[in-house]
């Protein structure tokens, strides 16, 4: 909820590349996380849902498989950085795809309720795109 | 700047004010610190480490000696680094004391190279760990505060507990860095902008107003809303969002900071937005002459760090303008609230 939700996928996140489609996505949290923040990524890609155990990433030059980012507790995705999503799916410039986005942040100093729980920040994108 | 008369606080910003404009191209640290200094939104500097470093915590010796040289060339004074304990760094469980004091000293170590005087930690950053803090913070020179934001109060366990050994320490190395959103009068009408775009149903905001409104600790109405939200038929996201207004804007009497003296290092003022009235700009949602009356009361000279947030709930207003309006207003109040003789 915020202003900075509208600029989890922005208008240029799009890229169609050899290998599938990249999406750049931004952080909709006010500081750097570490990698281990990076909890829930459901994206759909033209209303197919993509399994995260497809995806890889790249941060910070390194591109990583999804799921190792959670012992990446040493790497921090710093604010005005993008993360982008390495998507297997058929794409070339000038395609138009629609990107639903459902991004979950735990937030590592925020502990909530008697487990005291890291807080899972939610932000919501639904939006139709060119790949570049 | 936005100078005051000596003997009174000083006033400052926290880039965090600026976490819009910092998304904009060309807004790096180097130009939001300029920017800042332009528009005379010092004389004191703030920023969160996280946030506007990167690389934070291990800058290496020119990334220091670059930060150092932009808050130099600025003409800013350093006051105060957020610094933050990630106490769930690792999925599935959280930090050891151990990891916890190294989490928190590599910081510490850090704030001392860039020149900052102090640190912000919060409150998991507990009795034990601030006692372990100590002699760091001594031999480094950099005073450690926690900071006590909504809904957090004096009365507080975890609060009761560092005001506590605070006392029985009596050292200046360790405070408090109350902030303006512990004592709040209402609730900012931006919360209603968002909402609605968020797509929550206006009854289930106005629901959670009134609750927020009602006397009692706020901890006791988390509980309530929970059940009269899900009966108007909120789901867990709906409820989360609606949860926030207890969290971020708290209620306790702006008399009671007096109880956080004399263990303040620094504060906090965040608002929501300073808006002109009949009777001249004032802020709807935070009683600045009661807060600022306890602060010349106590014969506090240190720096309160202007911080806007309602770049958390709309994007119409520009930061600058709002800490410019801030700055303005609680000068004035400062300045016209007599001295008291100590």
């Amino acid at each position: 909820m915020g202003p900075l939700d509208d600029q989890v996928v922005r208008e240029d996140s799009l890229t169609a590349t050899a290998d599938g489609l990249n999406v750049a996505v931004y952080t909709h949290w006010y500081r750097a996380l570490p990698l281990t923040s990076l909890t829930k990524v459901d994206l759909t890609v033209d209303g197919q849902p993509v399994d995260p155990a497809t995806l890889s990433v790249t941060v910070n030059g390194h591109r990583y498989e999804f799921a190792e980012l959670a012992v990446k507790a040493d790497e921090y995705w710093f604010t005005t950085d993008p993360v982008v999503l390495h998507v297997p799916v058929a794409t070339a410039p000038g395609r138009q795809h629609r990107i639903q986005l459902q991004l979950g942040l735990s937030i590592p100093y925020i502990l909530t309720g008697p487990d005291r729980t890291p807080l899972l920040t939610p932000s919501s994108t639904d939006k139709t795109l060119t790949a570049a | 700047m936005t100078d005051t008369a000596p003997g009174l606080p000083q006033l400052g910003t926290t880039l965090f004010s600026l976490t819009l404009e910092q998304r904009a191209p060309g807004n790096d640290l180097a130009a939001l610190l300029r920017k800042v200094a332009t528009r005379e939104l010092g004389p004191g500097v703030e920023m969160v480490a996280f946030q506007s470093l990167r690389g934070w915590p291990r800058l290496d010796d020119a990334a220091v000696r670059k930060v150092r040289g932009l808050i130099a060339d600025s003409g800013l004074t350093p006051s105060c680094l957020a610094i933050n304990l990630d106490l769930a760094l690792q999925p599935g469980r959280l930090l050891s004391d151990d990891e916890a004091y190294e989490y928190v000293a590599v910081q510490l170590r850090g704030a001392a190279s860039l020149g900052f005087p102090a640190v912000r930690v919060g409150v998991e950053c507990g009795p034990e760990i601030m006692t372990r803090l100590l002699p760091l913070a001594e031999q480094l020179g950099v005073k450690i505060g926690v900071e006590i934001h909504a809904p957090l109060t004096i009365d507080a366990p975890p609060v009761a507990a560092l005001k506590e050994l605070f006392t029985r320490l009596d050292t200046e190395w360790l405070g408090f860095i109350p902030d303006f959103s512990a004592s709040m009068r209402a609730v900012p009408a931006a919360v209603d902008d968002a909402h609605r775009k968020a797509g929550i149903a206006p009854e289930l905001t106005a629901l959670t107003r009134q609750l927020w409104a009602q006397p009692g600790p706020t901890m006791a109405k988390f509980p309530q809303l929970e059940q009269r939200a899900a009966e108007l038929g909120a789901g867990q996201a709906e409820i989360g969002n609606l949860k926030m207004i207890f969290t971020m804007h708290g209620r306790m009497e702006p008399e009671r900071w007096a109880d956080f003296f004399p263990h303040v290092i620094h504060v906090h003022g965040k608002f929501y937005g300073v808006f002109d009235g009949p009777d001249g700009p004032s802020d709807p949602s935070i009683d600045y002459p009661a807060i600022v009356r306890v602060l010349r009361e106590q014969g506090y000279t240190g720096f309160i760090s202007s911080e806007y947030e309602a770049h958390a709930y709309t994007g119409l207003y520009s930061a600058f303008d709002q800490v410019r309006a801030q700055h303005d207003m609680l000068k004035r109040l400062l300045e016209a609230e007599p001295a008291v003789a100590r």
